[in-house]
């Protein structure tokens, strides 16, 4: 007789079987480091010297320049090492073909979804924590700086990320391959919108209605308002935070239709 | 009270641009039963074949795998189903017992290494549980993909050209283990392929498809012999000839 779980037991074990699934195929690809460690490296230094070298420039003024540059750019590995491995995470079983095979299984979607997104929690620690501590060697710059408050901002843009990476795995399930790019390339048109180093009004007058519809823009500037020793930025991470919580909803619900196009047009032979 | 049959699927169509690829299939298959599912390219049986495990949805028709409705009843119905495809490749960067471990999980086993290692034996194939995806020959990944469907004891196993890539000797090996998993372990086999010889041997009914409908239904014997030729290869030909002849005519 053979063994099997069931109810929650059994989806516990599937979300961990695909987590771990993700941790084998990190482990054995060297290359994925380059988004987990190399480019979160590359980023704070190259945005680190820019914050120093105007800063030495333009005295006591630019410093904040230098300060909002390196909480810009650990906050930002937040928001794009969720949404990486997320999306990523789903591009590795288009690319082993394995989508069709995870299909007839009993696994349901959002157990598939939770599992990724656990392994890519690691992924985020990791980027994360090298540009934090790189930021704190290379800068003298602390995120702890930013003390209890850091933990209400982290945790909107990982919601972020995950909602973006939502939308770019329906939009890879509706349209193939044409829109792998986009896994990678989505977040750096919200970056600049969102203003990462600077406050939404910095941006040409055209994009800050944009800005300001984003919820990371509202989670940035209260990354910047604990920064600088402000207040507690009650407005920016209400905003933030219902930001969030609608762009969730409408990436499960477009991510669900495009589940849905998928079956009904049999898109799953392209990976068979 | 009869148990209910391992895949009921009734009235399926479904339309693709190009055309209407199946066109109002019935398919039954009795608990423990071995049906095949034969036609030549383009008679609609992959898209069938999908349909009956929920990867596509069809446009009209149902389908109900041992008693549970899809797509409601989907993980319900999944449990008690194994598929393998010859076609179907491994994920590159997993050892062999890691993939057929992650699958066991899948299928909500408690002990799914030992399941995994009964599977491989049950081929011949124990020494491939440390090889990498990339290690393996075709042959052997098929193997794997098999060991990997009937990791759960399913009820329904479904193999689509299961024994495509393998040598003689092997294929026959796996015929025997799923004649053997089909008489003692209950289950029901769903299989597509296009070794006419393998299916005579394996199946005790065979299902044909052309231009999306079912044109025959029966033991090997009696679609033979109603169609007029030696063997099933025949009626495959024959059915070939007039999808052909069909296709100049439009």
């Amino acid at each position: 007789m053979t063994e099997v779980y069931t109810g929650a037991a059994a989806s516990f074990w599937r979300v961990m079987a695909v987590a771990r699934r993700h941790g084998y195929v990190f482990q054995r690809s060297p290359h994925r480091l380059f988004d987990v460690v190399v480019w979160p490296a590359v980023d704070v230094v190259l945005f680190g010297s820019i914050g120093v070298f105007a800063a030495g420039r333009a005295g006591t003024a630019a410093s904040q320049v230098a300060l909002y540059l390196l909480v810009g750019v650990v906050l930002w590995h937040v928001v794009y090492q969720a949404q990486i491995a997320l999306a990523t995470g789903f591009l590795e079983e288009t690319w082993s073909r394995s989508v069709m095979s995870l299909m007839v299984t009993p696994m349901r979607e959002w157990e598939y979804v939770v599992g990724v997104a656990l392994f890519g929690m690691v992924k985020l620690v990791l980027g994360v924590g090298a540009v934090a501590l790189i930021a704190w060697f290379a800068y003298a710059f602390s995120i702890t700086s930013l003390g209890l408050g850091l933990l209400p901002v982290a945790a909107l843009l990982l919601a972020t990320g995950w909602a973006i990476a939502l939308f770019v795995i329906g939009l890879v399930l509706r349209f193939g391959a044409g829109a792998e790019a986009l896994a990678w390339g989505i977040l750096f048109v919200v970056m600049p919108l969102s203003g990462t180093f600077y406050p939404v009004s910095a941006l040409p007058g055209i994009l800050r209605p944009i800005g300001e519809a984003l919820p990371t823009t509202h989670a940035f500037a209260a990354g910047r308002a604990f920064a600088r020793g402000a207040p507690m930025p009650w407005h920016e991470l209400g905003v933030a935070a219902v930001g969030t919580a609608v762009l969730l909803v409408v990436a499960l619900a477009y991510l669900g239709w495009m589940l849905r196009v998928f079956r009904a047009r049999g898109l799953v032979t392209r990976y068979s | 009270m009869l148990p209910p049959a391992a895949l009921r699927a009734t009235g399926l169509v479904k339309d693709y641009r190009r055309g209407r690829a199946v066109d109002g299939v019935d398919l039954t298959v009795a608990p423990g039963e071995r049906v095949a599912l034969l036609g030549p390219n383009g008679a609609g049986k992959t898209t069938t074949l999908l349909m009956c495990l929920g990867a596509v949805t069809p446009d009209a028709g149902t389908v109900e795998i041992l008693g549970h409705r899809l797509p409601r009843e989907r993980t319900r119905a999944m449990a008690g189903v194994g598929f393998g495809a010859g076609y179907l490749p491994l994920p590159d960067r997993m050892r062999v017992i890691e993939y057929l471990r992650m699958y066991g999980r899948l299928a909500g086993l408690r002990r799914p290494d030992d399941a995994a290692r009964a599977a491989l034996e049950r081929f011949g194939a124990p020494h491939l549980a440390p090889a990498m995806g990339t290690e393996m020959s075709s042959g052997q990944k098929t193997l794997v993909g098999i060991a990997k469907a009937i990791l759960h004891r399913p009820s329904l196993l479904v193999l689509d050209e299961p024994t495509a890539s393998l040598d003689p000797d092997i294929a026959l090996r796996v015929r025997t283990a799923l004649r053997e998993i089909s008489d003692t372990g209950g289950a029901a086999l769903l299989v597509t392929s296009h070794n006419m010889v393998e299916v005579e041997r394996l199946c005790e009914r065979v299902v044909f498809l052309s231009a999306g409908r079912v044109v025959a239904d029966g033991t090997p014997d009696e679609i033979t012999e109603r169609f007029g030729r030696d063997d099933l290869e025949g009626v495959f030909l024959h059915l070939a000839e007039l999808r052909d002849r069909e296709g100049a005519l439009r």
